[in-house]
């Protein structure tokens, strides 16, 4: 056993020699990944051996010397090699027990794993299927993987002697995770890392696991390149898009140009601060590149859904279904374009097919949920996003969705507190600042409303409603001077965007603007945005009758008001500084928030 | 005092006063446990006659708990059976054994001859009894398992069996064992089972439906009459988790966690809870047809109004308005009169908090008797009385008012309301100072046995009103001198009511308020000043009022009196007119310390006509006794007399100890006074009849231990013995007076200006 663990520790210490965040040397880094894809489908561990060879598959092919040697058998190996291969092959087959069983008592790191993880994969196989006989309703979240205790206690004994590597701290982590012993996992997978930092199976555990910023500060992470993967990651899962954005342009601009994964994972990041445009063109051009990918095209149909591009979801759907239709993914496509077709029973059934292939697929429950709205089924609604609830706490669209419920059934105090829980998950997000907003003002309380509607506009206003209802809002309690004020932000917003012909409320605010100058004795002003009236159907007439109001009295006090020459749109007291800034202070809201 | 605690006002899992579990169908299925009581039964039933018939009963008293607790280890339950009747543990024993190390035939067999318990023309058990039903439950149950779940039964059972003779192995081996090799392999074994015994401690294995809902109605219950009985916030709420993660659907449990997150006042986990929970309850209420779409309604609002309750429970006055005001226009909507009736009862109390409110609370009650909700009609009623009574209304009618209410509650048994009312009615004797009354209507609470106990089991002890009761109890000990007795009796409210529960503010402000009582007394007046912080902050009233009367007796008159005079505004806005006299009287004490008698004068008067408007009996003599102190100080001592006669009988016959020394330190000092005047005789004869009242005085004030008071009447009877001749007499009393003199600090007010 001294002689493997040294093995893999001189293994391991030849591939950690490109570290820091350092991709100067590409070709090492390549050899590097080919290997580990190697290793990694020799021990069973498929995902992280496809991640691996997708990776490496984006670099530049090397030249025949300069590929990796075959890994070096030790006398161990040998021995094990007959076990080990008949093995194998009962495990590619999924006969795990079989597997375990001709493996056991061998000493060789290599098929030590293969025959703890057969057993790991025994048991987890087995818990599945007993859940669908189990006794009774209480006792299935009682079913669990018989074999993780008793590979738990083997497992600790070879970690306090030391005699696990890489792949064995992983599956020692694996197995603390399953048994609910989070922080006891997290270090193991911290030092599975350290041991064997090529191995991206341990690295995304260590993303599942950790929940917020504060936690990843405190780990310690070994200095290598694959850390700058699990970084660009963990920023996208914990909604930190903007680090994680730079983070996979670095990554980029290092040579990883190619690589499917990274492009992916960017346009899941656009997808998630909702850049519509260009999360569209980048799922666009992966398709091209890998067009028979399955990953990740739920968030292209979401997109694309969206967007309402019909043509474009219906190709996706077909295609996928061509490939493989009992994908959760492709379920969940094909779901969106029911949705998108108004056919919202098949597209709750073609969800609810995605859970049965996957009952821990979350968004397939939001979605679900939102499908029941839809059909005007809230009870239904409620149970699927408590549902998506239940496997994710974090998941802010299901708490968003209970909010809409709530508020569909006009009750709108008791939605503010699934709004202010998706506000708090989301706290850049001015959908749940805007909806907050609305259920203060339907509760009449004006000051608490405004106060988000103008956070919803100062962290960047998606919908471009916020500044208007922020105006409404003004114009009732009469302060008309900020009501003028929102409006002229809001046309600037909405001019400097190019996209006018969806924004009705264009014409209202051009409307009011009118009038509030015409009141302030700026004829000029008044008479500019009264001619923009006249460009909208429903407020021609006024705009018009203004307008010849304006003339008059012009005429009438010509000589008066020859004094006043502010810009157009920006009066002089409205113009010093009117740009948000992007840090607003908190959201100081009087009521209670649990 | 009186108070009607607004929780008590509505609470889903309870109907006009009644706690309903919620009745699901049948959900229960075999476990080895189970099997083992299957077994007990079989075996009982095959023993029948041999039983004696101590041990019968002892068993069937053993039975009922089994049936519905959760499943336990053989060990315990064999220990437990063992306990009635060794003899049977031991064939229940054998009969397992022979199963688990049998084959799978053996059990197949087991439950084959189960059934045939049933037939015969005289069966061994009636198909409808609790024992029958637990039966034909579990045949059911068997009968519905699919071929792999059976041999897993199996397995399970062998399991259960084999961990029991491995503890039982492992019990012996522990002895003997010395080796280190085999410490070792211990230390592995103890290692793997490590989690799983913490488990076992607190559950052992999942609970079946029906053991989670016999579970959670227990300690619903509990915690409704008698938190201390109840498990642990902590270790309740473990269960709960445990329980939510093996059925997440199992929404009472959710509402059980509101309410013990309510325990530990935490908003954010009570709030997460509530809404949990109703969401939940949404789902129930729409899957179940009969209910059909009014179901779901129903949930919708009372959601709303949970929600309300809740914020109004944690001091958030205008969030719960708005939430009320959902449920409101919800119920409106759907006309649902009795949910709005509710929220009818809980607008008043909100409302309470801002402005009284009488009207709607009359409505209330009115429309809560034509819908039939008797609970919420007597609660309202008894609400009503309150306010009535602070208002000043007929004492006459309000005791009329809640007898006709006692009525109705006897009529339908709600146990809780009566307790209520004679909390109420104890409040209201003491309020109008009548304290007798108030004793024996806190002793009859304390002493009736309640209702519920009949049924239940459960001594509902841990309300509100016992509180109340308890704490009124305590304050009129401690009046009468009896500190040890008051002391006792704050213990046991300590133990009743843990710091941290719900009504434990009361008796902290009463602890506090008898302890501030006795420094002022013993003239500690630092202490006084120590306790005011903690009073404040109980109740800000009473704190400000304590610290004025600390000010005073440290001679720091005008502090005293700016903070009198905001107090007395306060207090005439917020019309708490019992706060209002008792101010008055403060500010008069404060002028005649001044020797501003006459300015005292009219103030005295006001609060005198103040407490015969409201029939505040005891604060009217006690003003009477300042206003004849003053006209004694005027120089009208037979005015003074005169006056005397009205407060003089009330006074001692419900007056505090300390409070009745005063009067007849009062009575004997206008004695002298107008004695001035008579024949040498008379005069003689007076000054003999206040020396026998000054005595009296000198009894009274020795049971509160009023050092000050007892050397001003000491000082005052020496003179007298001086006057009379009667030098003996007159150097004891003078001795005892140095004694005295020299322990106390002298203060500056001359003797016989001081009253109190």
């Amino acid at each position: 056993a001294m002689i493997g663990r040294a093995g893999a520790m001189a293994a391991a210490a030849a591939m950690v020699a490109v570290g820091g965040g350092d991709f100067s040397d590409l070709r090492e880094i390549k050899k590097q990944l080919l290997s580990v894809a190697e290793r990694s489908r020799e021990r069973g561990l498929q995902h992280s051996g496809k991640w691996a060879a997708e990776l490496a598959f984006a670099l530049e092919p090397l030249p025949l010397s300069e590929l990796p040697p075959p890994p070096v058998l030790t006398e161990e190996d040998a021995r094990d090699l007959d076990a080990y291969t008949l093995a194998k092959s009962y495990f590619d087959l999924k006969e795990y027990d079989r597997a375990a069983y001709f493996l056991r008592g061998c000493k060789s790191q290599k098929a030590y794993f293969l025959y703890m993880y057969s057993r790991y994969l025994s048991g987890e196989k087995k818990k599945d299927d007993e859940t669908v006989d189990s006794l009774g309703p209480l006792e299935k979240g009682q079913v669990k993987n018989e074999a993780l205790r008793e590979l738990r206690v083997e497992l600790s004994k070879k970690h306090k002697a030391q005699e696990l590597d890489g792949f064995g701290l992983y599956l020692y982590g694996v197995v603390l995770r399953k048994l609910d012993l989070v922080k006891e996992a997290i270090d193991v997978f911290v030092e599975a890392a350290h041991v064997l930092p090529l191995h991206w199976g341990a690295w995304l555990e260590l993303c599942n696991l950790i929940t917020d910023k504060e936690m990843l500060k405190f780990l310690s992470l070994p200095d290598t390149w694959m850390k700058e993967f699990f970084l660009a990651h963990i920023y996208t899962e914990l909604q930190l898009i903007e680090e994680a954005l730079q983070k996979y342009q670095s990554l980029i601009d290092a040579g990883f140009s190619k690589s499917t994964y990274i492009i992916s994972q960017i346009a899941v990041a656009y997808h998630n601060i909702r850049d519509i445009d260009k999360a569209l063109s980048i799922f666009n051009e992966l398709r091209k590149q890998d067009p028979y990918r399955i990953e990740n095209m739920d968030t292209f149909s979401n997109l694309l859904y969206v967007r309402s591009m019909k043509p474009e979801l219906s190709y996706l759907a077909h295609n996928l279904c061509e490939i493989d239709k009992y994908r959760v993914e492709t379920c969940c496509v094909i779901g969106n374009y029911y949705s998108l077709r108004s056919q919202h029973e098949k597209a709750a059934l073609y969800f609810q097919r995605a859970l049965k292939l996957n009952p821990r697929y979350l968004g397939a429950w939001t979605l679900m949920g939102h499908e029941y709205m839809e059909m005007k089924n809230t009870s239904a609604a409620i149970q699927a996003y408590r549902h998506a609830i239940e496997v994710n706490k974090r998941d802010y669209r299901a708490w968003y969705g209970l909010g809409q419920t709530y508020e569909i059934l006009k009750m709108p105090f008791y939605c503010l507190y699934y709004y202010r829980r998706a506000h708090q998950l989301r706290p850049n997000d001015s959908r749940m600042l805007v909806a907050l907003g609305e259920c203060y003002e339907k509760l009449n309380q004006l000051v608490e409303a405004k106060k988000c509607y103008w956070r919803a506009y100062a962290v960047g206003d998606v919908e471009k409603m916020a500044l208007v209802k922020l105006a409404k809002l003004h114009e009732q309690l009469n302060e008309s001077e900020q009501a003028a004020q929102c409006y002229i932000k809001y046309i600037q917003d909405i001019y400097s965007c190019g996209e006018v012909v969806e924004h009705l409320e264009v014409s209202t605010a051009f409307r009011y603007l009118a009038q509030y100058y015409f009141k302030c004795k700026l004829w000029d002003e008044a008479s500019a945005c009264a001619q923009k009236c006249c460009a909208f159907n429903d407020t021609r007439e006024e705009g018009k009758a203004l307008l010849r109001q304006i003339l008059q009295l012009r005429n009438q006090g010509e000589t008066s008001s020859t004094d006043v020459a502010a810009p157009f749109f920006l009066p002089a007291s409205l113009s010093a500084n009117n740009t948000p800034t992007r840090r607003v202070s908190p959201l100081n809201l009087s009521s209670v928030t649990p | 005092m009186a108070s009607v605690h607004e929780s008590l006002y509505f609470n889903p899992m309870l109907t006009n006063g009644v706690v309903h579990a919620n009745v699901f169908g049948v959900r229960d299925w075999v476990t080895p446990h189970k099997m083992a009581l299957l077994v007990l039964l079989s075996e009982l039933g095959r023993a029948g006659a041999q039983l004696g018939l101590l041990e019968r009963r002892r068993l069937n008293r053993l039975l009922l708990p089994l049936l519905q607790g959760p499943d336990m280890a053989l060990s315990r339950l064999r220990k437990a059976i063992e306990e009635c009747c060794p003899h049977l543990a031991g064939s229940v024993h054998i009969r397992l054994k022979l199963m688990a190390e049998g084959e799978l035939k053996d059990m197949e067999q087991f439950f084959d001859d189960l059934s045939d318990s049933f037939s015969g023309t005289e069966p061994e058990v009636h198909k409808t009894s609790v024992v029958g039903l637990f039966l034909r439950h579990m045949i059911l149950a068997y009968n519905k398992l699919s071929f792999s779940q059976v041999y897993k039964l199996y397995t399970a059972l062998q399991q259960y069996f084999q961990k029991d003779e491995k503890k039982n192995g492992a019990d012996e081996n522990e002895m003997e064992l010395t080796n280190p090799e085999e410490l070792d392999g211990k230390m592995e074994k103890e290692e793997l089972d490590g989690p799983l015994r913490e488990e076992e401690i607190a559950c052992s294995g999942p609970l079946s439906q029906k053991q989670a809902e016999y579970f959670l109605s227990q300690q619903a219950s509990l915690l409704k009459n008698d938190e201390t009985k109840a498990l642990a916030p902590a270790s309740l709420q473990k269960e709960l988790n445990n329980l939510l993660k093996f059925n997440p659907d199992f929404a009472e449990a959710h509402y059980l966690s509101y309410l013990n997150s309510l325990r530990v006042q935490d908003v954010f986990s009570s709030t997460h809870s509530l809404l949990h929970y109703f969401d939940r309850l949404i789902l129930t209420g729409a899957e179940s047809k009969s209910n059909g779409d009014e179901g779901y309604g129903r949930s919708l609002r009372y959601a709303a109004l949970n929600l309300a309750a809740l914020h109004c429970r944690f001091g958030h006055y205008q969030q719960a308005e708005l939430a009320l005001q959902e449920a409101i226009r919800i119920a409106q909507e759907s006309n649902d009169h009795v949910c709005l009736q509710h929220c009818l009862s809980w607008l008043y109390i909100l409302e309470q908090k801002i402005f009284d409110s009488c009207v709607l609370l009359e409505h209330s009650v009115n429309k809560s008797l034509h819908f039939g909700l008797p609970y919420l009609a007597s609660l309202g009623i008894q609400s009503l009385v309150q306010q009535r009574a602070f208002a000043g209304k007929a004492a006459n009618k309000l005791m009329d008012a809640l007898k006709d209410s006692d009525l109705l509650h006897w009529k339908h048994s709600l146990s809780e309301l009566i307790d209520i009312s004679i909390a109420q009615k104890t409040a209201i004797w003491r309020l109008y100072g009548r304290s007798t009354m108030a004793l024996q209507q806190a002793q009859t609470l304390l002493s009736m046995n309640s209702l519920e106990a009949v049924n239940v089991g459960v001594q509902q002890n841990n309300t509100e009103s016992f509180a109340v009761v308890l704490c009124h109890l305590a304050e009129l000990h401690a009046e009468q001198g009896y500190f040890a007795a008051a002391s006792e009796i704050l213990k046991h409210l300590k133990e009743r009511f843990p710091p941290n529960s719900q009504h434990a503010q009361l008796w902290m402000l009463f602890d506090q308020k008898i302890q501030f009582e006795r420094a002022m007394n013993d003239g500690r007046y630092h202490v006084a000043d120590s306790l005011v912080a903690g009073i404040t902050a109980l109740n800000s009233i009473e704190g400000v009022y304590r610290k004025a009367i600390v000010l005073k007796a440290q001679n720091q008159m005008s502090e005293a009196h700016k903070l009198l005079q905001k107090l007395l505004i306060h207090c005439q806005k917020i019309k708490n007119t019992e706060m209002v006299i008792s101010v008055l009287l403060s500010i008069a004490e404060l002028y005649w310390r001044s020797s501003c008698h006459t300015i005292a004068l009219p103030v005295l008067l006001q609060a005198l006509a103040l407490a015969r408007e409201y029939s505040l009996q005891y604060l009217a003599s006690e003003t009477v006794l300042n206003l004849a102190f003053s006209q004694l100080i005027l120089g009208i001592p037979e005015q003074a007399l005169n006056i005397l006669h009205m407060a003089i009988e009330p006074v001692l016959a419900h007056g505090a100890v300390l409070d009745k020394g005063c009067a007849m330190f009062l009575v004997a000092k206008c004695q002298v006074a107008s004695a001035a005047s008579y024949t040498p005789q008379k005069k003689t004869e007076a000054l003999e009849s206040a020396i026998l009242n000054l005595n009296e005085a000198k009894t009274y004030f020795a049971k509160v231990d009023c050092k000050e008071q007892l050397r001003d009447v000491l000082y005052f009877q020496a003179r007298l013995f001086h006057t009379l001749g009667k030098t003996q007499e007159r150097n004891k009393c003078a001795m005892l007076f140095r004694q005295l003199h020299q322990e106390l600090p002298a203060h500056g007010v001359p003797l016989i200006n001081a009253f109190k």
